[in-house]
């Protein structure tokens, strides 16, 4: 059963990894939503970043608005970022945070990890690594990070209330959380809830 | 749910078109659905 969940958690997990595989292989393929560098400018990030970033950093990108919109990083801060994908956001991230500050980015897709190190190691990034987690169990210690990022991804978690206090768990007192989501305006059908073709759809 | 865990000074910036001239737009429009920028406070 789920719990009280609108759906089975490891059921809409599996269906999250094979709709984020493809993201990961094949970045100009066909979705149902924009990615990368257009998909960057649609949500204001900052161009000159954005420019600077080799193509494998922002190809899969496909977040759903700005972390970074409502306040910067600062330097030398300590990051998580729940949900990093192929490491877009860890990557503009480091910018702002510097050599001093340190980036963990959690996926629990593989193929994105390896991309996201990948492209890490290119770059030269000594202070982004990439770990293998789920949202709801990040293998972060407690009050490790001054800020935790996240970019569309907690909307594709059952357990919403289960992830928030995780990230709760991670910040230090006083760190920030600094999150883009999505939201609906208008209601769902109850029957479209339970539906989890519908969450990644 | 975010106040529910505990955080405070909570934010929310102005919507994103996210998913404007993308395959998902009729559904999005559908739901009136949008991306937001979220910023909140764990109280020190």
């Amino acid at each position: 059963m789920n719990d009280g969940l609108p759906v089975d958690p490891v059921s809409l997990r599996e269906e999250v990894k094979s709709k984020y595989r493809e993201v990961a292989s094949e970045p100009d393929g066909e979705y149902h939503f924009h990615t990368g560098r257009p998909l960057a400018r649609r949500l204001g990030y900052d161009p000159a970043v954005v420019h600077a970033l080799p193509d494998a950093a922002v190809e899969s990108f496909a977040g759903v608005a700005n972390p970074f919109s409502l306040r910067a990083l600062e330097k030398g801060e300590k990051v998580v970022d729940a949900g990093s994908g192929a490491g877009f956001d860890c990557f503009v991230a480091a910018e702002q945070v510097g050599p001093r500050g340190r980036i963990v980015g959690v996926d629990m897709l593989e193929e994105m990890l390896e991309k996201s190190r990948r492209t890490a190691a290119a770059m030269g990034l000594e202070n982004v690594e990439f770990r293998e987690g789920l949202l709801e169990d990040l293998p972060i210690a407690d009050a490790w990070a001054d800020v935790v990022i996240s970019n569309g991804v907690i909307n594709l978690c059952a357990d919403k209330a289960r992830v928030f206090a995780e990230i709760w768990r991670v910040l230090r007192p006083g760190g920030r959380l600094q999150f883009g989501d999505i939201a609906n305006g208008k209601p769902v059908p109850e029957s479209a809830v339970h539906d989890i073709d519908l969450w990644t759809a | 749910m975010m106040e529910e865990t505990g955080f405070v000074d909570v934010e929310i910036g102005p919507a994103y078109d996210t998913f404007g001239q993308a395959r998902g737009e009729d559904k999005a429009r559908r739901f009136d659905v949008y991306g937001y920028s979220f910023l909140a406070r764990k109280p020190s």
